[in-house]
Formats: C-alpha cells, sequence, structure tokens
C-alpha cells in the first residue's frame, strides 16, 4: 500500500515539474501573440480615456504625392510634468525665456495687457486682393483669422486661443512665457478647435477634448 | 524512481521561480530587419527585469561617462514615462505616407514603435516599468546634470 502511494506522488511530482518548466512558454507565447494583434486597425486599438484627462491632438494631412498623414495625440497633465523636466536654451522649468518682452520693437505684455482688458471687438480687418487678415476678441477667445488669396489655390488660417490660456502664458516674469501655465489653464477649457489650417495641398488641424483617440 | 522524482521537483521548482521572476516584467524585444545587400537582422530578446538587474554591475566609473545629452534626456525620459503608465493603450505618433509606416504607442503597459519602411523595418517593444527602473538607476548613479 506504502509503494502505492510512493509512486503515486513520484509521478504527481514529475507531471508538476514538467508543467512547471513548460508553463514559461505560455507568457513566450503570450508575448509573441503581441505583434501579431497590433495588425488589428488603429480605431479598434485605441480605446477611449474614461478619466477627466484633457488631450491635445494634432493632425496633418497632405494630399500631395507623398499623401503623408501625421497624427499626435498628447495628454495635457503629461505636456505638464514633462516641461519642468526639460532644461535646454531657453527652456526651463516649464518657462521659455525671451530676450525681452519687446518682439519687432512690439511691446507683447501691454498688447496682452490691453487685450485683456478690451471688450469683443475686432482689432484688425484688413482686406484686399492678395489676403484678408482679422483678428478679433470674442467669447472671451482671441481669434486670428488669415485668408491668403494671392493664388488661385486659396489658403485659410484660423487661430482661436481662449484669453485665459494668453493670461496663464504671460503670467510669468517679465521676459518668460509660463508653458505649463499655459497648459494648465488650456486643459480647464472645453472641447475646442485651436488651430486650423487648410490649402490646397495640407490641412492641420489642433484640437483639444477629451478622447485619446483622433476622429 | 522517488530520488529521481525529488531532484526533479527541487530542480524545476528552482529553474520556475528564477524563471518568473526574471521574466516577471515581461520581455524587451528588438527586431530589425534592412532590406539591402549586406543589411542586418537583428532579433533580441531579453527578459526586461535582467536590464536593471544587470545596470546594478555596471560599475560607476563607467555610468559617469554618459553623454551630456544622455544626460539631459534621463530626467524627461523618467518624467514621459512615468506618466505614460497612467494613461489607457493609445496611439501617441502616428505618421503614415507612401514609404513608411511610423507608430509610436503604449499597449498594456508597454511602449511599441514600429517603422515599417520599404528599406527597413523596425520594431521596438519595452515595459514601460523596465524604462522606468532604468532611468531611476542612471539619474542614481550617473553624474549630476
Amino acid at each position: 500500500m506504502l509503494d502505492r502511494y510512493k509512486i503515486l506522488f513520484a509521478r504527481t511530482a514529475l507531471i508538476a515539474t514538467t508543467a512547471l518548466l513548460l508553463s514559461p512558454l505560455g507568457t513566450l507565447a503570450q508575448a509573441t501573440a503581441a505583434p501579431a494583434s497590433s495588425i488589428q486597425s488603429s480605431s479598434e486599438r485605441a480605446t477611449t480615456s474614461a478619466s477627466k484627462d484633457r488631450w491635445l491632438h494634432v493632425r496633418v494631412i497632405s494630399s500631395d504625392a507623398k499623401g503623408e498623414t501625421v497624427r499626435v495625440n498628447v495628454p495635457l497633465e503629461l505636456a505638464e510634468r514633462v516641461l519642468p523636466a526639460i532644461h535646454q536654451d531657453r527652456i526651463h522649468d516649464g518657462k521659455v525665456k525671451i530676450d525681452n518682452a519687446h518682439v519687432n520693437d512690439v511691446d507683447l505684455r501691454a498688447l496682452v495687457d490691453a487685450i485683456r482688458t478690451t471688450k469683443d471687438g475686432e482689432f484688425v480687418t484688413v482686406q484686399s486682393n492678395d489676403c484678408d487678415v482679422r483678428v478679433a476678441k470674442q467669447s472671451n477667445h482671441l481669434i486670428v483669422h488669415v485668408l491668403d488669396k494671392q493664388n488661385s489655390k486659396k489658403s485659410e488660417v484660423e487661430i482661436k486661443v481662449p484669453m485665459k490660456v494668453i493670461d496663464a502664458l504671460f503670467s510669468a516674469g517679465k521676459d518668460e512665457l509660463d508653458l505649463v501655465a499655459a497648459l494648465h489653464a488650456l486643459s480647464t477649457q472645453g472641447d475646442t478647435e485651436l488651430v486650423s489650417v487648410k490649402d490646397h495641398e495640407n490641412t492641420v488641424r489642433v484640437w483639444l477634448d477629451s478622447k485619446n483617440v483622433t476622429d | 524512481m522517488m530520488l529521481l522524482a525529488k531532484a526533479a521537483l527541487t530542480v524545476g521548482g528552482t529553474l520556475v521561480l528564477a524563471g518568473a521572476y526574471t521574466m516577471r516584467e515581461g520581455v524587451i524585444r528588438i527586431d530589425v530587419d534592412e532590406y539591402r545587400a549586406g543589411g542586418s537582422h537583428v532579433h533580441m530578446w531579453v527578459p526586461a527585469a535582467a536590464v536593471p538587474m544587470a545596470l546594478h554591475f555596471v560599475p560607476d566609473k563607467h555610468m559617469h561617462h554618459m553623454s551630456h545629452d544622455a544626460r539631459q534626456a534621463v530626467p524627461i525620459l523618467h518624467a514621459i514615462v512615468k506618466e505614460l503608465k497612467k494613461y489607457p493603450d493609445t496611439e501617441f505618433v502616428e505618421v503614415d505616407d507612401h514609404d513608411q509606416h511610423v507608430r509610436i504607442r503604449t499597449q498594456r503597459g508597454r511602449l511599441q514603435i514600429d517603422v515599417d519602411a520599404r528599406d527597413q523595418k523596425v520594431h521596438v517593444l519595452c515595459p514601460l516599468s523596465t524604462i522606468e527602473d532604468l532611468t531611476i538607476q542612471l539619474e542614481e548613479h550617473g553624474p549630476a546634470a
């Protein structure tokens, strides 16, 4: 009877050992399966972020011969956390140093202060045969619209920046732009399109929403 | 037979424990294929846990030889990876044209970089936790930036 138990134990031990030794193969099989799953379409792969994360999206679609498409999706919080780690040239602690607040003899800070305190309205309107330019403040957004009519193929640029973001950008020292503060201010905004460029060859869109996938 | 069974169980158990410890963080996978005369074909699988472990055995004097650019990049890489771990699987960058397809994304806690071009294919897969461990060690043992 005792011998039967010994044989049973020995057999069980050998089977268990074999099973244990073979188990890493399963892990390797899973690891190899990963690239195969990468064949899935990007829409299937990407998951929608369920949290309140705000995502900045950039999409460039070129309709020229190369037909290039670029898609970038960046969580704003990631950018906020990473920027202070960059210390290079003019960027330190999430701030960009500008030589002085005068760029081409324009006092940027004074200009921003003036825009902030001004009521909604159109600041610049240019209409010519070559191009139309419009700079306005509307619903706490600074809007820049340029329509280039020089060529037969028109190009159009529209930039829409919340005033809070511009305020935050200029909230640092005299000769600095606070990128982190601007990103933080941007993250408090609702879904919005910030930049749109359209010409005969390229379409560029920069927008903000709470999804981690592009359309 | 009894002795054989005991020995097998001991050796097998030790191997499995060692294997499980080594493979606990997955695998770093690097595949490079160059489609030209004399092009290189590199296919490397390394247990992810082994890399930070191996770094412990690198003498500090060699760690100090990190270039200036690398010293600056390590804290940035650390900050990026630390943050990436918080987000769901995402495609961060995708560039597509007739000649090539570049993709940088996270998938199940791993950073995946794929470059598919006519003349070469590069696929890199690395657990985020391994990159974080590496950057921590490089920050601790490398020279002050």
